[in-house]
This record gives structure tokens, sequence and C-alpha cells, in this order.
């Protein structure tokens, strides 16, 4: 995101002008324990159609314009078809609209992207309950062990409780399904773009921090605000790298760079992944692609430099 | 043009600078190193990191080498005008988990006013600045001559060079002054053998013209930036040539330095239509999005 406009002051003035080079670089800043850009994504969301996108259905939801929620949320995930945040928006939409079938479908999918979901777990047990599938008790069973496992005292116990609580009213035929808009999480409900940013910006201090599992969750609080944003997908591949799940940060290097092919930020790191896997030549694509794109020089592409240099991560 | 409160007066904190107090010496060698610490403190390269990444550099905080009153930065700040420096936004190495935001000095302050004690014979300055770059914020290790020259400059800074106008206008003029200043000071370390740091030197005068371009935004000034991403090409050939040992650089950085005189007069005629008019600015700041 260097060297932009991307002031807090002239955000707005930019998009104006129209002059979308100068942010399109933007977001890709970010990132020396991490990997997007230390500005609040809700400075910069507007500029990725996927994340604005996302926005939409969720305020769409909020006002229970379902129909409307489903077609945003389903342009998210015809962008970005692998982010389970997208499919959850989408799954919740389709319920709201009574239309189970394509509520279950979604689910589904996020289910087999996220398989620990345990909202997505819910939203399919209660889509399945709908459609009189006995396969919704399977979620409720798989609910009420996730609760046993992580015990009454742990942090998710009551979110767990009120999931199966949910789960278990529609298999019942209980009083219809529930709202929609229970299948978001508090922070999308709730929280709005400020507490995205403040997920976000807590997720980059955990991660110099290396506490790497609490950074994992702060950055899903900010991607349930944002939905797919680069430079949530960036440091969520960082954290997964320094986890030394390589193949999984690649995923979301990939994801980040699908959405904005010049996002600094995941183009080093990605070079970086690389470097890490001895992947040399790889790695000096990626340097090409960052000298190409940080006009004016920037600190990332010095960075990925000196990885290359040294055939890996530099002393610090 | 970040950073900032988003009800911060425009003119005051984008159209105008405080003007540097500075008071170089007179040998050379020593000028040389003012130079190079001067071109350093205004790059973001040089710190590399999280800081680094997110277009940050020492001048963000301390404008023209003095405080700024209107920075703020998310998580970093409290409120305007300070910086939490131990903040792990920052730095793997020094967040301390407290929020502790201090008022950013102004470095030309008088000397007895300031914390650290500047007289190369304490041996204090050099290790406080080492320890901002590389663990305030995880920055790489600077070049020998890049750490002494901040100190030097950081020594330079002194109230007594103050000019009697408290702040000047930013101008194409001023940015390009400030690249011209960086290539010299380039030129001074190729002449010395330190390749390293006029590599740096020169992202400096690159990262200058970002700050021109930036303010050229728009389709109306398309030309202008094309002009102005073609002069900062010519600078990253150059780093590159650095980078190969080519022994020619000196006179492309010659030529570059004569060529910049035709720039700056295009731009100039051209400013009146960019982010360096202040009422142009001003337009363009109240045009922000709501929220
Ligand atoms: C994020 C804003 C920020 C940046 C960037 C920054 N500083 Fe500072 N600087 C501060 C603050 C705040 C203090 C005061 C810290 C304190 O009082 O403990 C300070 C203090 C200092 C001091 C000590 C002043 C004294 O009282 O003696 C020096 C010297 C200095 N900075 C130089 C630099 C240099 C050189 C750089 C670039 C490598 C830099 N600063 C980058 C915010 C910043």
């Amino acid at each position: 995101m260097n060297m932009t406009l991307k002031t807090v002051l002239l955000a707005g003035a930019v998009l104006a002008l129209g002059s979308t080079t100068a942010l399109a670089s933007g977001g890709g800043g970010g990132g020396g324990g991490g990997g997007g850009s230390v500005s609040a994504p809700s400075e910069s969301a507007p500029q990725y159609d996927p994340a604005a996108e996302y926005a939409k259905a969720v305020a769409a939801i909020k006002a229970r314009q379902y129909k409307d929620a489903a077609r945003a949320a389903q342009h998210v995930t015809d962008a970005v078809p692998k982010s389970p945040d997208a499919w959850r928006l989408l799954g919740a939409a389709r319920a709201g609209d009574n239309d189970w079938k394509a509520s279950r479908r979604a689910y589904e999918r996020v289910v087999k992207l996220a398989p620990d979901d345990a909202s997505a777990h819910a939203g399919l047990g209660v889509a399945l309950a709908n459609l009189k599938d006995p396969k919704a008790q399977g979620e409720v069973d798989w609910l009420k062990a996730r609760l046993q496992a992580c015990g009454d005292a742990c942090p998710d116990a009551a979110n767990l409780k009120a999931l199966t609580g949910a789960v278990e009213g529609a298999v019942a035929g209980g009083p219809a399904a529930p709202k929609p808009s229970a299948a978001l999480s508090g922070h999308m409900l709730f929280g709005g773009p400020k507490a995205g940013d403040a997920a976000y910006v807590q997720a980059v201090s955990l991660i110099n921090q290396k506490r790497y599992d609490e950074a994992l969750a702060s950055l899903a609080d900010a991607q349930a605000v944002f939905g797919p944003h680069p430079d949530i997908l960036t440091y969520q591949g960082y954290t997964w790298r320094k986890k030394g799940d390589y193949a999984r940060a690649e995923q979301y290097y990939k994801q980040a760079l699908a959405i904005a092919p010049d996002h600094m930020g995941a183009t080093e790191y990605y070079g970086e992944l690389k470097v890490e896997r001895g992947d040399l030549a790889g790695a000096r694509k990626m340097l090409a692609k960052l000298d190409r794109i940080c006009t004016f020089g920037c600190a990332d592409e010095e960075e990925l430099r000196r990885w290359i240099e040294l055939g890996h991560e530099p002393q610090r | 043009m970040r950073w900032a409160p988003r009800d911060a007066d425009p003119v005051a904190t984008f159209a105008r600078v405080p003007t540097e107090c500075l008071a170089p010496p007179r040998d050379p060698a020593s000028a040389l190193s003012v130079e190079v610490g001067r071109a350093a403190f205004r790059t973001p390269v040089l710190l590399g990191g999280q800081a680094g990444r997110a277009g940050l550099t020492c001048e963000t905080c301390h404008k023209a080498g003095r405080g700024n009153p209107s920075f703020l930065f998310p998580g970093v700040s409290g409120p305007p005008g300070t910086a939490d420096v131990t903040d792990s936004l920052f730095s793997s190495h020094r967040g301390d988990g407290i929020d502790n935001p201090k008022p950013i000095p102004d470095l030309s302050a008088a000397k007895a006013k300031l914390k650290i004690a500047q007289a190369p014979a304490e041996h204090r300055l050099e290790p406080f600045i080492h320890g901002l770059i590389t663990e305030e914020f995880d920055g790489p290790e600077p070049s020998k001559a890049v750490l002494a020259g901040l100190a030097d400059y950081v020594r330079a800074l002194n109230t007594a060079a103050c000019p009697a106008a408290a702040t000047e206008p930013v101008t194409v003029g001023y940015y390009l002054a400030d690249a011209r200043r960086a290539l010299q000071a380039a030129k001074g370390e190729v002449a010395a053998g330190d390749a390293p740091t006029a590599i740096l030197m020169i992202a400096s005068a690159r990262s200058r013209l970002g700050l021109i371009d930036e303010r050229f935004a728009g389709p109306a000034l398309s030309a202008e930036r094309r002009q102005v991403r073609a002069a900062d090409r010519r600078l990253a050939q150059a780093q590159d040539a650095l980078r190969a040992r080519h022994p020619d650089v000196p006179a492309a950085l010659d030529a570059w330095l004569r060529d910049s005189r035709g720039l700056e007069a295009r731009l100039a005629a051209k400013a009146p239509a960019s982010l360096f008019d202040p009422r142009r600015l001003t337009q363009a700041a109240r045009r922000r999005l709501p929220g």
C-alpha cells in the first residue's frame, strides 16, 4: 500500500478521482511480522469487489433482504470459491429466503473447506432439519461432541450451546427456523468495520508476538466482517507459514493474489515461501514482479531480495 | 499523505511542512555523512519490517526532523501527535504489551531538552538509533555509513539553524530538491566504494518521486505521472547497475540530475491542477467517502 493516497484523509477523494493505479498497489504494503498491510482494511475494502460484495451481503441480511443478500454473497463465492466465509454467508442468506436446498449446498461447501467450523455445522443442521433429512441429527451430535471436548468453561461454550439448541429446535420442528442472522458471527452483526479493523490490528500484533493461534482467531473475526480481503488472506497465509503448514499458506497467498494480483505483501510472502521450499527460481519471479509493481521502490522488494541472496530468512 | 485524523485540516497537515533546522558541518566528509543520514531518514526501505512495508519513514513522525502533531496510526498512536514505539504492531522484539504512546519529540529542539545525549564521546545516539531501526521497527541491519549518517544528521539538527518562517509549502521543487540531495549522497557513497549505502540513497530519491506521483492523481495528469514513473525507472536501473557492479553509475546519476530540471519545470507547470494546489487538496479531502 506504499506511497499511495490511501490515506485516511484522502481515500474517498482518490476513488472519486479514479486513480485506481495508486490504490491497487495499496493494501499490498504491510507485514513486518505479517503479510497484509497495517492500515485498516475498512479503508481499502471498497477497491476489492469481493470484499465490497461481502459487505453488501452482510448489510442485506441485517435488513432481511435475503434475495439481495444471496445475490451479493454469490458474487463473492464466484470470485473466491475457496472462501468458507463467503459460502457461510450464502448459506445464511439462502436460509433467510427459506431456500433450504441451496442453503444446505452452501453450508456443505463450508464444512468441506473448514471442517471445524461450528457455525457451518449448525447452519447445515438447520437446513437438513428443514428438509426433513435425518442427517440433521448428525450435526447435533457433532456440535455436542465439540462442546464436550471443549468443556463448559471454554470460551466457545456459550456459542456452541446456542448453536446446538438452534439445530435441535429445527429438528424438533419447532418454531420454523432460527433467524438466519444467528448464523452470522457476533463480529459481523455488532461490530461493523470498526471492530473488524480492531481485530485485524490485534492480529498483526499477535503475529509479531508469535501467538499464531490467537492471531488466526483474530483474523477470522476480521474476515467475518470484511469477507475475503487480500490483506487478511495474506496474513492468514503468513501465519500458517510460520506454523509450518506451507501448503495451507500457499492456498491463502493464492487466494489473496486471485483477488488482488498486484498485492505487494502477498507477492513478497509467496516469494519467501518459495525460498523456504528451496524454489529460488520461483522466488526470483516474485521478485521481478515486485520490481514491476513497486513503483518508487518498496520495503517488500528489498526484504525478498535479502531472502533470495541468503537462501533463507535473514537473521534478526 | 496519510496517518492523520479524519478531521485534520488538510492544508495545515499536507500542504505545508515545518521548515528544517539543519546546520550542516563544513568539512566535506562530515557534510556527506549528514546528507546520507538525511536521505536515509526519508525512505521506508531503511525501516523495512512492518513499518517500512506500510511506507513509514523516520520523517513520517519527525517531519523535516521535527515533530508531527497530527500523526495518527491505528493501534500505535494515542492522541494525534503521539506514538507508542514499543508497540508490537511494528515490532517482534519490543512489543511490551503496554499501551504507552509518547509525544513525538522535535529532534531540533534544544539539545538539553532531549533525552538521548548526542555528544559523540557518550556513544548513546548510535545505539539508540540502531535499536530503533532493528528492534522497534524490525528493520534490517543498517550499513555503518547509514547509522553514522543518521546520528550525524540528528546532531546537525539545531534550533539555532531554524529559518525565520516556521513552515513552508510542499511543492514539486521541495521533493525534487530532496531527491537530488539524496542522489548527490549516493554519488559520494559510490565514490567511497559503499554500494549498499548508495543503493539506499537512491531508494530515498525514489520515495520522494513517489510523493510527487501521489499528488498527481487523476486521469487528467496521467502524462505527468508517466514522466515521474520514467524518472523512477531510471533510478531503479541505477540501483540494479550498482548491484551488478557496473562502473557507469555516477554518469547515469549525473544525467538524471541534469534532466531533473526539465522534469521539475514541466511538473511545476501542471502543479496547479494537482494536489500540490492547496485548494484542490482541500476539495479532495472534503469529497471523501461518508463514514
Ligand atoms: C512511529 C513514529 C516514529 C518514527 C517512525 C520514528 N520515531 Fe523517533 N521518536 C518517536 C517518539 C514517540 C519518540 C519519543 C520516545 C520517548 O519519549 O520515549 C522518538 C524519539 C526519538 C529520538 C530521541 C529524542 C530525544 O529525546 O533524545 C531520536 C534521536 C529519534 N526518535 C530518531 C528517529 C529516527 C532516526 C527514526 C528513523 C529510524 C525515528 N526516530 C523514527 C516516534 C517515531
